[in-house]
């Protein structure tokens, strides 16, 4: 895998355009995945996603070919989601909450009116309820959870993505667990 | 609760697996003991595995495609200099093609408008119609080639037919029969030349806009 990217990543820098859509390609689900939790709405989710490969792309130069491809590109899509979290800060707040759940309430409802198998009608409601309570978390917290528990990444790995010490990632997964796990009893 | 933030700190380090024996040995005798702290490990390790759960998400169709749009426009340079690293050989092969096709060209432009025709046998030339006729009951022995009119067979052509800038077109008395329904008449193969030249010389000029740009 390694190996692949770094050829195509070479491929790149040579000039072949047309090698970078094999680079998205392997990791655009990945990438779209993290936005998609920091921001919980599709929209801006794919906004996000689009900007980090573009940005992938242009800084190419910069990045170092001995270190983890997806750790660079996870750090700009991290860093860009965190940017629009900000940047909206003033109507967000833990009331609107619900709102960044809407596209998975959406599929639910299409979902039931096909009266999916029970077992599935579930699953969405778990999905809803993860995506609502992470939206929850400050994002500090969330953008540690997504990366281990939705990427599954190794504490080590979301440290360089945060550019963070481990033992601070650590204390952030901590909480984010406890917030979590206080939300789950209470609901 | 006394003991909740040394145990909480110990569940923590089991839930991300660095624990030591010791430790395990340790937090394993306690829970059995504390419900509180029991209770706290199961609530956290449940709301790990919802999280876990919680499917994965994939990107929308066209995401690469929109992603590909949307990055800065590569230079002709850029894209010719690419191919030509990757495929070495396609280098060679345009300049044979070039000089290929120069040759080629510069047959077709010393042409006039006249209709010229190459061929052993008895032919028709309608200038009018612009129209190159083998009689019926005429052979041509070898190949024939027309350039810049139609031909229109009611005889036999032994070789190949050759036709720039022109077609076969259906004879008058074929009773509305294709041409290559009597294949009879035509022996060798057939040749329409003007959409192939079309078609190499859009790419010519094209490839030499590229070829100058690369050279600059
Ligand atoms: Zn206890």
């Amino acid at each position: 895998m390694d190996a692949v990217v770094k050829k195509i990543i070479k491929e790149v820098k040579k000039g072949d355009q047309q090698a970078f859509s094999e680079l998205v390609e392997l990791y655009k689900d990945k990438v779209y995945q993290v936005a998609y939790r920091m921001l919980g709405n599709s929209h801006e989710a794919q906004d996000i996603a689009q900007e980090a490969f573009l940005r992938a792309y242009t800084n190419l130069d910069s990045y170092d070919v001995n270190r983890k491809f997806s750790t660079w590109l996870f750090r700009i899509a991290t860093n860009l989601a965190i940017d629009r979290i900000r940047k909206k800060k003033p109507d967000f707040h833990l009331e609107d909450h619900v709102a960044g759940t809407e596209d998975l309430n959406y599929y639910s409802q299409i979902a039931t009116e096909e009266e999916l198998p029970e077992e599935q009608v579930v699953k969405f409601e778990m999905q809803e309820w993860v995506q609502k309570e992470i939206m929850m978390l400050p994002p500090k917290y969330r953008s540690a959870i997504i990366l281990k528990y939705m990427e599954d990444l190794s504490l080590k790995e979301i440290s360089e993505i945060l550019k963070l010490p481990v033992a601070t990632v650590k204390t952030r997964i901590h909480r984010g667990r406890e917030a979590l796990r206080k939300r789950l009893r209470d609901s | 609760m006394a003991c909740k933030n040394e145990y909480s700190i110990l569940i923590h380090k089991y839930l991300d697996e660095e624990m030591t024996l010791l430790e395990k040995k340790k937090l394993e005798n306690h829970i059995i003991k504390c419900k509180d702290c029991e209770g706290h490990m199961r609530e956290l390790r449940k709301t790990v595995a919802i999280v876990q759960s919680a499917s994965h998400i994939e990107a929308p169709i066209n995401f690469t495609e929109s992603v590909m749009n949307k990055l800065p426009k590569e230079t002709n340079t850029n894209r010719w200099k690419t191919r030509l690293r990757k495929h070495p050989i396609l280098l060679t092969a345009a300049v044979f093609f070039l000089v290929f096709v120069m040759s080629i060209s510069s047959i077709w432009n010393d042409s006039t408008k006249e209709i010229v025709v190459k061929g052993d046998g008895h032919f028709i030339v309608d200038e009018e119609r612009r129209v190159v006729i083998i009689p019926e009951g005429e052979t041509i022995s070898g190949d024939i080639i027309v350039r810049n009119g139609n031909i229109e067979i009611e005889g036999e052509v032994l070789g190949d037919i050759t036709i720039i800038n022109g077609e076969i077109i259906k004879s008058d008395i074929s009773n509305g029969e294709n041409y290559l329904a009597s294949a009879g008449h035509v022996a060798g193969e057939i040749h329409e030349i003007n959409q192939v030249f079309d078609w190499l010389w859009y790419r010519v000029k094209a490839f030499f806009s590229d070829v100058i740009n690369f050279i600059n």
